[in-house]
């Protein structure tokens, strides 16, 4: 695997478990303090970078008082981060076991902990980003060990759940939570994943348009 | 910037914190299992309506959360002995009951695992809604779900306790000891007390109810004990809008059709957010608001109900009938645009008793003598009769109403209310209750004056959208299981009248002082001021029982209380029958532990809708362990021998624990005349049972009767079968226009109310009134209109009483009618109807009104306290509202702590203060502050070591800090400690393995109710309570929590407003209340006999 490559498998992971990690529960101070250290991945925070309030607070202040408060708008009050609930005419969420992507996740033998994800249903949004994390981890090993054929299946995977699900209900969903977010941290959260999700396709698409060859 | 570049993310590529790191990690890997293709079970019902038809409650299989979450039956199918791996099914007993956790009783369904029945342990693993129940129709609120936590509480008292000889009240040393013993100890004591026979003897046991939840059964156990010793909490709570209702309707509260209102008219909060039937109420309101209807609230406080309203009106607290009489005048005095009247003149002339106002001319000329109008009528007509009110009410403008109630730049609204009130017509749908009516002096002027415009609208004829009347609607059979007993009649009334209750000042209080039973038992002056004259008071009671009650905590003056419960000359035996530890247990002789929600047998009955309803709380671990053949071994005491059996504990409740304590130890010879009405009739050896007491009791409505025996035809009591079986039963729909009912009349005889009269010994008056001798008084049995003989309204005159003709005979002329001071002269002279919050006491900019009366919808009541789940959602130490520009005014900040110090403003005296967390908002008017009384818990150890006994006990370990008390008969003070420290879950612990998760600190804000004086209300009795405040910064050393009272100055203050205020009974007087009107447990008429001499 080509650095260009292992790059980009890593960009992907990395960006994947990030979303993932701060949509499905409130920021913990080591994570706050990694981002805000890490010029890189500062750079992905614009508008935080430069909000007023986190110059003049502590980070435990700044968690309990503005981005708990925020999260918990955005992710379980008033928003629904949940695909069922975007893509049904009824607007119900479809915690059973009928949950397309619950299905999805069945038939390839992954088993969600709901209790520890602390989500309603399978089609969150932090969980089906993480449901991508692993498949793209998964993709990387198989790169790694020079399985294109497996990697290329699971890129194939890759891009249906993106298709069929993912980019059905998450741009809309991550607009709403760009106009509605409180603090300037959720507001770059929103524009990242909306910025990563599209760019995302765009890059599994054109893969798929080249026959899944990759230029190793 | 649609879309960065790819270049871009790849920077992600180089993140300090690898994706690894980061991850949740929410996901595993699960081999698939078979799915089972024969089970009954689907991946996902199709219906969130999931409630099991009736017929499979006995065994209804569902299956496991814990695995269904997981994936649903594709995942790994349904668990068979060939599926180990496969998803769990339990098997229920659904077993019908009632909530237990606010008065709205609303139906609810246990779900008991049957699995565990041969293991001798039973368990409730959910509580769901009950669909059966016509009010509540299957939804709940948070309380509602929240009883399997309540049931399960690891702090529960798990058997009953005694305080340990030799300790004082309050040392907090107690023994264990079997109910058996208690009872013993109780009924020798009561025994004795009632074998003196004398006048004092039949004062001297005090039955004290906070929430009852049941309609009859707790007024009959002081009746069957020959004593005048029911007490209710009702003055701290609805006496306000009580007495005004009486007045109108001789009915103590309304009831409003809000599903079909075009109007849902509030004042406060109740009804729509918190309070008495809100959940039932909401759901009615939300429907009747989808249909288009509109919904006003009047409220200092922008509640969740004015939040979601069309129109908030903050009016200044306690002036609230300036606006109602202010409405009356514009429907009087102003047009419809087409020109017509605006009052409806066909209910107000043939409903209201405008005749008997008209043919009083003597009461007209002292209106005149009043100011309220200029001159007498020449004529009596009904024409003229409006022509008054429109001279009456034409004071109340719009300029006035501004003033008065504060509402400056707000005129607007005035005219929005308008535009939604007019149109709506008579379906103006209201509930005038808490808040205003019962928070301030005069507060039942509140409910006086808000029941005029609906009157003259015509929308308190009862009909469709409309308001009628609760009792109505309301089936009270839980005291009348007579039948079953060996008297197989009701005990009769007793002729002494408790005056500790109900003293001489308050001769109309709705309803018992029981505000001031600490300030009056221990008041030697009051005592001999009255014993003088002749009356005979108790200077002690001899057996004092709390029941489901805290009264130490939520009555005002509470340091008062425990003053008083702690002197054993006071109160010489002491028990509480509570269902959790409370701040009144610590100060008893005995804390009793009783049942919650799905604990107990309560026949209960919630007029929410226009319907007559009732429902059945039962005790559901006996329920399903009987049908699942089990039996006791005493059936009188089969839902203790059930709890205990089946891993509850020794929790008993009342209808089995007084039929016992009667029959085995108060009255074992029968010597007392107690014991026939409490031993079985089927059995006389022994109490009477649950089944054969609510069958007797609930067989007296004969719809259900008729149903019940066709449906249970092999049952010896099918209609307790079929009420253990539904858990509900709707008697009669549509109850519109009651009033309008004819009577039943034959040749011979007229039927009224469950009685027949001979036609000879009834009488008519000039009104058309149909009147009947009853022993020494006279009573009014119905009324004819156009040659039919109808039912009418309660009251004397059988219509609706704009004037209150009976309170001028009870020493309140200038009141017998709705009016309002107008101008200050009135003011100062009608001192009884002027809030001691008014605008007017407050001078300095750090002087408002606090607004007190107002409950957090979650968590309500003591026994809720210690609920994980609804602690965890109340978690917001009660903060003090303050107006954000009053706050920037004092240099005061979001969590900020404040001193509230507490003046009265009939005597200047300043009472102490409490310390509580400031919020500056825009959500409560100016000037007036907001913090709620029902919260601040406290106590004073977090666990007790019983003797013997392996484990120490919790108390309120998830639900209160401990705090630290300093009182020494003048002063007291408590200050917060420590946080919350939830104690061994030593029981339950299936149920509390998330104990490790409790976040909260517990501080629910201070413990105002002690430092508030009690501020009796000379009409109606209720304690006023808000108060006016003085507020500045917290010292250095004083932290949120703190109270400091001086409750010798508090005991002034409730004295003065007592004797500056009443207007007692007199020599002249020769009856103790008027009879007409209600008292929960009515004495004889010869109790009423009032023979005093002037000293």
């Amino acid at each position: 695997m080509n650095n260009d490559l292992k790059q980009e498998q890593t960009a992907r992971i990395n960006f994947y478990a990030l979303l993932s990690r701060v949509m499905m529960s409130e920021i913990d101070e080591g994570l706050l303090k990694s981002i805000e250290e890490d010029e890189n991945m500062l750079s992905f925070f614009p508008t935080y970078k430069i909000w007023e309030k986190k110059e003049k607070m502590s980070r435990t202040d700044l968690i309990e008082k503005y981005l708990n408060v925020d999260f918990t708008n955005l992710f379980l009050l008033h928003l629904i981060p949940y695909e069922s609930f975007y893509v049904r005419d009824d607007q119900m969420m479809e915690t059973g076991g009928d949950n397309p992507v619950q299905q999805i996740y069945t038939a390839l033998d992954f088993q969600v902990e709901l209790d520890k994800a602390r989500v309603m249903s399978a089609d969150h949004i932090a969980v089906e980003l993480e449901f991508m994390y692993m498949l793209c981890d998964s993709e990387n090993k198989a790169l790694e060990n020079e399985d294109f054929k497996a990697a290329a299946e699971i890129a194939k995977i890759q891009y249906g759940f993106m298709r069929e699900h993912i980019m059905q209900w998450a741009p809309m969903y991550l607009l709403n939570v760009k106009s509605e977010a409180g603090t300037a941290f959720y507001y770059d959260v929103a524009d990242l994943g909306l910025e990563f999700i599209l760019n995302d396709f765009e890059y599994l698409t054109e893969l798929k348009n080249n026959g899944y060859n990759y230029e190793v | 910037m649609y879309l960065q570049s790819r270049r871009t993310f790849l920077k992600g590529a180089a993140f300090s914190v690898a994706g690894v790191a980061v991850i949740k990690g929410v996901f595993t890997t699960d081999a698939i299992a078979e799915s089972v293709s024969d089970s009954k079970f689907t991946n996902t019902p199709s219906s969130l309506s999931f409630y099991p038809p009736v017929s499979e409650w006995n065994s209804f299989k569902e299956l496991d959360g814990n695995d269904w979450k997981r994936g649903g039956i594709e995942r790994r199918g349904v668990r068979s002995p060939e599926n180990p791996d496969g998803i769990k099914v339990n098997d229920y007993i659904i077993v019908p009951t009632v909530c237990s956790n606010c008065e709205a009783g609303c139906g609810l369904t246990a779900w008991v695992e049957k699995g565990g029945f041969k293991n001798n342990i039973l368990t409730v693993r959910k509580y769901m809604g009950n669909p059966l129940h016509s009010g509540s129709r299957g939804r709940n609120c948070a309380k509602g779900y929240a009883v399997t936590s309540q049931m399960y509480d690891p702090d529960r008292i798990p058997f009953p306790i005694k305080r340990a000889p030799g300790s004082k009240r309050g040392e907090g040393k107690w023994v264990r000891v079997t109910w058996d013993e208690a009872m013993a100890a109780i009924g020798k004591k009561m025994h004795e007390t009632l074998a003196k026979g004398d006048e004092i003897s039949k004062k001297q046991i005090m039955y004290h109810v906070g929430r009852p939840n049941e309609n009859g059964f707790g007024p009959r156990v002081p009746q069957s004990l020959g004593v005048d010793g029911y007490n209710s909490h009702t003055n701290i709570c609805s006496a306000g809008a009580r007495e005004g209702s009486i007045q109108w309707a001789n009915d103590d509260r309304n009831a409003p059709d809000w599903a079909h209102a075009d109007l849902i008219f509030l004042q406060s909060s109740h009804a729509a957010d918190a309070g008495h039937y809100f959940q039932q109420s909401a759901g009615l309101i939300a429907e009747a608001r989808k249909r288009g209807a509109k919904m006003v609230t009047l409220d200092p406080r922008m509640s969740n109900s004015a939040g979601i309203s069309d129109l908030w009106l903050p009016c200044w607290p306690g002036t609230e009938a300036a606006l109602y009489l202010h409405l009356a005048n514009r429907i009087l005095n102003e047009k419809s645009i087409d020109g017509k009247d605006l009052v409806d003149h066909e209910f107000v002339k043939e409903w209201v008793n405008w005749d008997h106002l008209m043919s009083n001319k003597d009461y007209l000329n002292k209106m005149v003598g009043y100011g309220y109008i200029s001159k007498v009528p020449a004529d009596d007509n009904y024409e003229d009769f409006i022509e008054i009110l429109k001279e009456l009410y034409a004071p109340y403008t719009k300029e006035f109403v501004v003033k008065e109630c504060r509402l400056e730049g707000m005129e607007y609204k005035l005219d929005q209310l308008w535009e939604m009130f007019i149109p709506a017509g008579a379906k103006v749908a209201t509930y005038l209750w808490r808040a205003g009516a019962i928070a301030h002096r005069g507060g039942w002027m509140n409910t006086r004056a808000g029941f005029l415009p609906l009157a003259l609208r015509g929308a308190m004829r009862g009909d469709i959208g409309g308001v009628s009347w609760h009792h109505w609607q309301e089936i009270s059979v839980a005291g009348k299981g007579d039948k079953a007993t060996v008297a197989g009649k009701h005990p009769g009334k007793t002729d002494a009248w408790n005056e500790l209750a109900w003293p001489p000042e308050y001769p109309i209080s709705t309803y018992e002082m029981s505000h001031m039973l600490p300030h009056l038992i221990v008041d030697d002056a009051w005592h001999e001021k009255w014993t003088k004259r002749g009356l005979k008071i108790p200077k002690s009671i001899a057996v004092y029982v709390p029941r489901m009650y805290n009264p130490v905590w939520i009555n005002p003056d509470g340091f008062r209380w425990i003053e008083s419960l702690k002197r054993e000359d006071k109160f010489e035996l002491t028990f509480n029958l509570s269902p959790t530890w409370s701040e009144t247990n610590w100060y008893c002789d005995y804390v009793l532990p009783v049942g919650l929600a799905g604990e107990r047998n309560d026949q209960q009955s919630t007029p929410s809708k226009p319907q007559q309803r009732i429902e059945f709380r039962q005790a559901v671990l006996r329920v399903a362990a009987e049908k699942m053949g089990w039996k006791p071994k005493k059936p009188a005491r089969a839902t203790l021998e059930a709890h205990m059996k089946f891993g509850l504990g020794e929790v008993w409740e009342e209808s089995e624990f007084w039929p016992n304590l009667m029959v085995d130890y108060v009255d074992p010879d029968g010597s007392l005349g107690v014991r026939d009405y409490w031993a079985s009739k089927k059995d006389p050896s022994r109490a009477v049972t649950v089944p054969e007491y609510f069958d007797a009791a609930m067989s007296l409505l004969p719809r259900l009767k008729e149903t019940a025996t066709k449906m249970y035809k092999d049952e010896e009591f099918p209609v307790y079968c079929y009420m253990r079986d539904h858990g509900a039963w709707t008697e009669k729909t549509n109850v519109y226009k009651p009033q309008e009912e004819e009577l039943k009349v034959d040749a011979k005889y007229v039927y009224a109310h469950g009685h027949k009269y001979h036609k000879d010994e009834v009488e008519k008056d000039q009104y058309g009134v149909l009147w009947v001798k009853d022993g020494n008084f006279n009573k009014s049995i119905g009324i004819i209109k156009d040659k039919e003989v109808l039912g009418g309204f309660h009251t004397l005159s059988r219509k609706l009483e704009f004037f209150s003709e009976w309170l001028t005979e009870w020493k309140w002329p200038e009141y017998a009618i709705p009016i309002y001071p107008r101008g200050e002269l009135e003011s100062e002279k009608m001192v009884h109807l002027v809030s001691q919050t008014h605008h007017k006491f407050m001078k300095g900019d750090n002087e408002f009104a606090l607004n007190t009366v107002y409950r957090l919808p979650y968590n309500i009541h003591t026994r809720s306290v210690n609920s994980k789940h609804l602690m965890e959602i109340s978690q917001n130490h009660n903060p003090i509202w303050i107006y954000t520009k009053d706050a920037e005014k004092l240099g005061i900040k979001r969590g900020d702590a404040v001193k509230v110090q507490i003046q009265d403003t009939l005597t200047g005296i300043k009472s102490g203060y409490f310390i509580a967390m400031a919020v500056p908002t825009e959500a409560t008017r100016p000037g007036v502050l907001a913090c709620s009384h029902h919260a601040g818990r406290w106590k004073l150890k977090n666990s007790v070591e019983i003797p013997g006994f392996a484990h120490r006990l919790g108390i309120m370990s998830l639900g209160s800090p401990e705090y630290a008390m300093t009182n020494d008969g003048k002063v007291g003070t408590l200050t917060p400690i420590d946080g919350i420290h939830p104690h061994e879950a030593w029981q339950f612990k299936e149920y509390n393995k998330d104990l490790d998760n409790i976040w909260w600190d517990g501080l629910s804000g201070a413990w105002q109710n002690a430092v508030a004086p009690s501020l009796p209300d000379p009409v109606a009795g209720n304690h006023g309570w808000h108060q006016k405040v003085i507020i500045t910064k917290a010292g250095a050393d004083e932290t949120i929590g703190d109270i400091h009272v001086n409750y010798e100055n508090n005991y002034k203050i409730t004295a003065a407003w007592m004797d500056q205020l009443t207007r007692p009974l007199n020599a002249q007087d020769k009856v103790r209340r008027p009879y007409h009107i209600k008292r929960p447990v009515r004495p004889s008429q010869k109790a009423y006999e009032f023979n005093i001499k002037d000293v």
